[in-house]
């Protein structure tokens, strides 16, 4: 029998990175041109997979691949609409982050196992992506955790290892409890594919404690990944890794695999009505909002860029989990949107940093003075990303934000309003400094640490131009999400048609 | 039933042309594990196909004759002993540093091998005594190839094994005075509540937690296992204090009045949880390289003896699944995780756990299967132990009273991943690595991943098994 091709493609999006990164482990260092010549085409492999999926989804294809592993839920991958969103924007997102790497890592050690891992990360998130029931989520979750370890502990010093220990301490607990949630589920009534509207629904009298502690654990377990306050510790400490590995982390892998989680776990397996009906909804908002506080607070505080950076994530992934925590379908479109939004901005703003520390050694703020004069184009896109960020008009994170605020309103939250307000006040605390800083201030007579990149010049030979590209590609793709946002092909337009599903619209 | 004995007797017999003739050939034993391998694959085949078969052996009737059984789980500890004994042997055989080569680990590890397959497919108290006291035997004479300096642990571990087969030994004298039957099926329908029952389990009981390294009564194993050679550490972990285990789980299964088993229940699974939470700290704390990979051991015993616990205490099947899942994929683990360990050592010319210092980049194969290995000592997914411990896992969650016990396990799996990364992070400490004293040895690096490699891929399969064993019973 010839399986259909429809079947092998999710298993293929997986294996388009995964086979590639075994072989780039068994390389030796100084085989560069083979290792580049592989990264690029599992790159592109994978994209054209992607496109492949994206058509056929648009065809109405169905893309399902189930084999057995546990009794009562297989492994089963499913491109739906909502796997689609996130497996795009990884794929697009590591296209850009492996050409960064390239640049970034250039004559550095270790490269075979930094890209052999890397392309382990990217593997897992595609999976967690695709994933189409609890189990296998879970399974790529854990992996996720394995393949980005290495990462995080790549520079191999004290620092980084410190940091490791604390990431792995996080990330591992957490997936423990995730498991525990997980299983409790399972134990109940096993793991069927994920659906829209949940499958719990007629569960609900019968286990009501189970489902609520279920649903308490696997939160927990995705509010690492996620960092949620109290579990956000390991963030700020993972920053120590190199700019290539924290803009992975913080725009696509591993917060959003969180993130992602909470959206699967409220939609597709408890559903909107069973979530509030067990009086789930208000404290994952609370907790939602003080995070987005909370991290915006921390912010403003930190003098280190890369550490500011890092605190504004774990506020503005918070919009996300608080999007999905009112309820209702405008502010869930709003949460999805945002998912794509935050990433492509927060991977900008990274490369934007690294890009600074590595042209010109700038890591803290007050080295950041009149860096626009000298990096003009690195700068405007940290500009553009800071900016939606704030979510000035008409950036991609004013559209995130007016449909959170609709959102509130339309489910009678209005305080959430304030929160938003707040925020973003605080957003422009921390931003506009630095970006007055860049463009108005004088800058020194010598840049703490220059190093001979590009041409040295303002302009496209400002800094190494495997460091330039990607920034000003995923800053025009950050514009495009929030300039062309009504068009059919902006990740709103198909944030909104997963929701339709969902809320049955 | 006869590839079954053939199993059986090819490491027998290889073991006394060995001894006989003089010869110390590996190539031989790693042919015979690899026939026997063969043979206990066909046995399990045919069960799968015949169901349990019996062989009364001179073909004596119990309660006369001596009775062996070949059921599906036979069957596979079968598969199980042979597959560990073969990759053990081909690592003893072509690692530089395993310190085996040209010794008497090559008959000894084949009687080894026999005396595990006999007592598998035994069914009877007394063969049982037997084949304990050639294992108890032959471990230690194992442990002391390794030279002088495992004279203490090995003479501490024999006298215990001896104390606690005349332990077992007087549970069997007292059950056979009681009762005069030792078959365990013809045991399991007279035995009732009373004093002397119950002395005698208690007897039995203590012995073969003392040879099963059993919390609390494990504090011989770290030192003995640590002291061992590194293929002889590999095995004693993943096979020997199984065998005792095996036994355990047959006697409170089968023979214990229901009452008393309940109460014993109790005890085990809190044992278990003492023993996943105290092997693990102490695992966590220890400076020794082997010293912290048979710690592990004690701790993943933890889960077998919670399994079992619960199994009594409830009266639950499914835990007799979960009990032979962790042992299967903690002993093929735990073989890549000691010849792993071993290899390390060696190369890096220190025994201690910061001598591995960037080992990640010094000798990544050897840290990868160490890190390999621990993932499924922890339970991450896809791994042999993840399906162990979800299945585990599933009757704990079927009502609230049982919550806590949940909260062991959760205990348990964070203790592990405590010692498993507390070596994986200093192996990628790069800002100082320790320098290796020779050339690393990339194919044994190899031959201590693929354990590993089969317990992940083990999970690929457990769907089968699971649904077999819970059809036909173990």
């Amino acid at each position: 029998m010839i399986t259909a091709w429809t079947t092998l493609l999710p298993p293929a999006i997986i294996l388009s990175s995964l086979l590639p990164g075994l072989v780039i482990f068994s390389l030796r260092e100084d085989q560069v041109k083979l290792r580049i010549g592989l990264n690029l085409f599992a790159v592109i492999l994978k994209l054209c997979l992607v496109g492949v999926m994206l058509w056929g989804v648009n065809q109405g294809l169905e893309f399902r691949f189930a084999i057995g592993f546990l009794p009562g839920g297989g492994l089963v991958l499913q491109g739906g609409a909502t796997s689609l969103q996130f497996v795009t924007l990884s794929s697009v997102l590591w296209l850009a982050t492996t050409i960064y790497a390239i640049g970034y890592l250039e004559d550095s050690p270790l490269r075979s196992r930094f890209f052999g891992y890397f392309s382990l990360c990217v593997s897992a998130t595609v999976g967690l992506a695709l994933a189409g029931n609890l189990v296998t989520f879970l399974l790529f979750y854990e992996l996720l955790t394995l393949a980005t370890f290495p990462l995080v502990v790549h520079r191999g010093t004290q620092k980084a290892l410190r940091a490791g220990r604390v990431y792995l301490a996080y990330t591992l607990g957490g997936g423990a409890l995730l498991l525990m949630g997980i299983a409790l589920l399972h134990s109940i009534t096993g793991s069927p594919e994920f659906q829209a509207g949940g499958y719990l629904g007629p569960l609900l009298d019968a286990h009501r404690p189970s489902l609520i502690l279920a649903f308490a654990l696997m939160i927990s377990g995705l509010g690492v990944k996620a960092a949620l306050i109290p579990l956000h510790g390991w963030l700020p400490q993972a920053m120590v890794a190199p700019a290539p590995v924290s803009a992975l982390l913080h725009a696509v892998a591993v917060v959003k695999a969180g993130a992602f989680g909470i959206v699967r776990v409220v939609y597709d397996v408890y559903g909107v009505e069973q979530v509030q009906a067990l009086g789930l909804a208000m404290p994952l908002l609370a907790l939602a909002a003080a995070t987005i506080l909370y991290g915006s607070f921390k912010a403003l505080q930190q003098q280190e860029l890369k550490k500011r950076l890092a605190y504004s994530t774990i506020s503005q992934v918070s919009y996300i989990t608080l999007g999905v925590a009112l309820m209702g379908p405008i502010a869930a479109v709003g949460a999805l949107a945002h998912l794509v939004h935050q990433g492509l901005m927060k991977v900008t703003l990274f490369y934007c940093a690294g890009n600074f520390a590595e042209t010109l050694g700038i890591h803290r703020i007050n080295e950041m003075n009149g860096v626009g004069k000298r990096m003009p184009l690195t700068m405007t896109a940290f500009t553009l990303s800071a900016l939606g960020m704030i979510g000035v008009p008409p950036t991609a994170g004013f559209i995130s934000k007016w449909y959170l605020g609709l959102g509130a309103l339309e489910v009678g939250q209005d305080w959430v309003l304030l929160v938003l307000v707040l925020s973003g006040l605080l957003n422009a605390a921390y931003f506009l400094p630095l970006i007055y800083r860049g463009w108005f201030a004088e800058p020194p007579t010598q840049w703490p640490e220059e190093h001979a990149l590009g041409n040295g010049r303002p302009g496209l030979g400002e800094t190494h131009w495997m460091l330039l590209a990607p920034v000003l590609f995923t800053a025009t793709l950050a514009l495009l999400a929030g300039v062309l946002a009504g068009s059919e092909l902006s990740p709103l337009a198909w944030s909104q048609l997963i929701i339709n599903r969902r809320f049955g619209l | 039933m006869s590839a079954a004995l053939l199993s059986l007797l090819i490491p027998l017999i290889s073991a006394l042309v060995l001894l006989l003739l003089r010869v110390r050939v590996g190539g031989l034993v790693i042919l015979a594990n690899a026939t026997s391998l063969g043979c206990a694959a066909l046995a399990l085949y045919q069960v799968v196909i015949n169901g349990t078969q019996q062989l009364n052996l001179g073909g004596w009737e119990t309660p006369l004759g001596i009775r062996f059984e070949l059921g599906p789980l036979t069957a596979l500890l079968l598969v199980f002993t042979a597959l560990i004994h073969l990759l053990v042997a081909i690592y003893a055989q072509r690692s530089r540093h395993s310190q085996t080569r040209d010794t008497d680990f090559w008959p000894l590890s084949c009687l080894l091998h026999a005396s595990l397959g006999a007592l598998w497919l035994s069914r009877d108290l007394f063969n049982w005594y037997v084949t304990l006291e050639l294992l108890g035997l032959v471990a230690v004479a194992m442990v002391i190839l390794s030279g002088p300096r495992s004279h203490v642990p090995a003479l501490r571990y024999l006298l215990l094994s001896l104390a606690a087969s005349l332990c077992y030994l007087l549970g069997v004298a007292l059950l056979y005075g009681q009762y005069g039957v030792l078959d365990i099926r013809a045991l399991a329908g007279v035995t009732s509540n009373d004093q002397v029952t119950r002395l005698a389990l208690l007897l039995l009981t203590l012995g073969l937690m003392v040879k099963a390294a059993l919390w609390p009564l494990h504090q011989w194993l770290p030192a003995a296992h640590a002291a061992a050679p590194t293929a002889v550490s590999a095995l004693l972990s993943a096979l020997v204090v199984k065998g005792p285990l095996f036994i355990l789980w047959m006697l409170w299964d089968n023979v214990a009045p229901a009452e008393l088993a309940r109460q014993a229940g109790i005890f085990f699974a809190v044992a278990g949880i003492a023993a996943l939470v105290s092997g693990g700290l102490a695992a966590l704390r220890t400076p020794w390289i082997k010293v912290l990979v048979a710690y592990s051991t004690v701790a993943q015993l933890g889960y077998a003896l919670l399994a079992l616990g619960l199994l009594l205490y409830w009266q639950d099947a499914n835990m007799s699944i979960a009990l032979w899942l962790f042992v299967i994929a903690h002993g093929l683990a735990k073989v890549s995780m000691f010849l792993a360990a071993g290899e390390m050592q060696a190369t890096l010319g220190s025994r201690h756990v910061s001598a591995l210092k960037g080992a990640s980049q010094t000798m990544p194969v050897a840290m990868f299967a160490f890190a390999v290995a621990g993932g499924s000592l922890i339970g991450l997914p896809p791994s042999g132990g993840f399906v162990a411990k979800w299945v585990l896992l599933q009757p704990l969650f079927l009502e609230p009273a049982r919550w806590p016990w949940a909260l062991g396990v959760l205990l348990g799996t964070l203790a592990s991943a405590g010692y498993v990364f507390r070596v994986v992070t200093i192996a990628f400490d790069r800002a100082d690595p320790n320098p290796p004293d020779y050339d690393s040895d990339v194919s044994a690096q190899w031959l201590a991943m693929l354990p590993a490699l089969i317990v992940w891929a083990m999970a690929l399969m457990s769907e089968p098994l699971i649904e077999w064993f819970r059809e036909v019973g173990l």
